[in-house]
């Protein structure tokens, strides 16, 4: 009985246990950390494809919207939704440059911290380059398919609106390939890169509005 | 004389009170129905989504607002921004109005209050039919809100909801506009106040 329990156990959750994580130990953390400062050190630019899908427990399915993120180290980004709409914005100093479908707009983050902290908290997700950040407490877990980070902010003003941050790295590369972010709620937004080429020449006039 | 002022002055009262412009030009008729009905957040299966886009004093802003029928009186109205942070989340069940979230900026009572009554003339789904009018292209169902009025406005022939006028006594207040390709669901829905400079534009996401 105990047996046929198992298996059914197995068949049912079979793959969430392939997908099993543990925490990583001391030595495992260190030698993680040194691989992703070493891939975003190397890293001068990313440009890359994206899904995000929002997740809000009340709805049918998750809200997906999707397009291409491009970064030139050492802080310029630029995302830009191409579907279902046209939507970029361009993290420029502390400037946000937005273009919502040919209404061009400007903020400046410089007077509102938590905006400025959200926003390098954008920026450095890219390149998962953020275990420095004081703001954070980090843990670090492993699965055969990916390592991960999770933030969990000390400050109880960002903590209102974010629970915790994830970073899923690729085994390989060590480069992020999934960024998740969960509010209080347990509502979560996740980002999903793909086709991601490194280092190629961005001409800066794409961080223009 | 006193008593020609006084006249005076009633008849400017009695007719600045009729001049709302919203029934301008219509015809008041006979009741045909009870109820106005706003059909378009009525579906529980339908997630709602819409690009928004929000001009308020010259300003913009964009993001992304959420709609859901929850239970048979009941809606949840969320507003995000583009990269999914939630700037707020309410829900209207009945005259319950319950405020999930807002983000600190927000939360100021008269721009919860603004967008409690938008959203809430937004998703009701019926109400109260207090007189009847037409045109030659449309028929109008006035009812009542609290102290105010909401007039519906529907294209004659198809019974399509094209906009629903609030208005106070004497002058409009909000406008809310409707198109429709397929009459059950809205493509694009246009806010606009009159008394504030504050105007929200929707456009429903593609089906992929």
């Amino acid at each position: 009985m105990n047996n046929y329990f198992l298996i059914l156990f197995l068949i049912v959750f079979g793959s969430a246990i392939q997908a099993q994580e543990t925490a990583m130990n001391t030595s495992e953390i260190a030698s993680f950390k040194e691989k992703v400062i070493a891939s975003a050190k190397m890293t001068k630019s990313i440009k890359t494809d994206f899904v995000q899908y929002k997740h809000l427990d009340f709805l049918a399915d998750d809200v997906k919207t999707s397009g291409k993120m491009i970064f030139k180290s050492p802080n310029l980004v630029k995302w830009e939704y191409t579907n279902p709409y046209q939507y970029s914005v361009i993290f420029k100093e502390d400037q946000l440059l937005i273009n919502d479908g040919g209404t061009k707009s400007k903020v400046d983050i410089g007077n509102s911290k938590l905006f400025k902290k959200l926003n390098q908290l954008i920026v450095n997700s890219v390149k998962g380059n953020m275990f420095s950040d004081a703001d954070f407490t980090v843990s670090f877990f492993k699965s055969s398919k990916y390592n991960k980070a999770v933030f969990i902010p000390k400050d109880k003003k960002i903590a209102g609106y974010i629970a915790s941050f994830e970073l899923l790295f690729n085994k390989e590369d060590a480069q992020v390939y999934e960024v998740k972010m969960v509010e209080p709620s347990q509502d979560f937004t996740r980002i999903v890169f793909s086709n991601r080429t490194l280092n190629i020449t961005i001409n800066d006039s794409v961080f223009s509005n | 004389m006193i008593r020609f002022l006084a006249i005076s002055l009633l008849s400017i009262f009695v007719f600045t009170s009729c001049s709302l412009k919203t029934t301008e030009g219509l015809r008041q008729v006979h009741f045909n129905k009870a109820e106005v009905e706003n059909l378009y957040f009525s579906n529980p299966e339908i997630d709602y989504v819409y690009k928004a886009k929000i001009e308020i004093y010259k300003k913009n802003f964009g993001g992304i607002l959420i709609i859901k029928k929850i239970g048979p009186e009941s809606h949840r109205v969320v507003f995000t921004t583009e990269f999914g942070s939630k700037l707020f989340d309410f829900q209207f069940e009945g005259d319950t109005f319950t405020k999930h979230f807002v983000v600190e900026d927000l939360d100021k009572k008269f721009i919860i209050n603004i967008l409690k009554d938008d959203f809430k003339l937004l998703v009701n789904e019926s109400a109260m039919v207090l007189a009847v009018y037409e045109s030659k292209t449309q028929r109008v169902y006035k009812t009542q809100n609290e102290e105010q009025f909401n007039f519906y406005f529907f294209e004659d022939r198809q019974e399509k909801l094209e906009k629903i006028v609030n208005t106070s006594k004497t002058k409009e207040r909000v406008e809310i506009a409707f198109t429709s390709s397929m009459g059950k669901i809205a493509d694009t829905i246009s806010i606009k106040h009159n008394n504030i400079k504050l105007k929200i534009d929707l456009e429903k996401f593609k089906e992929e």
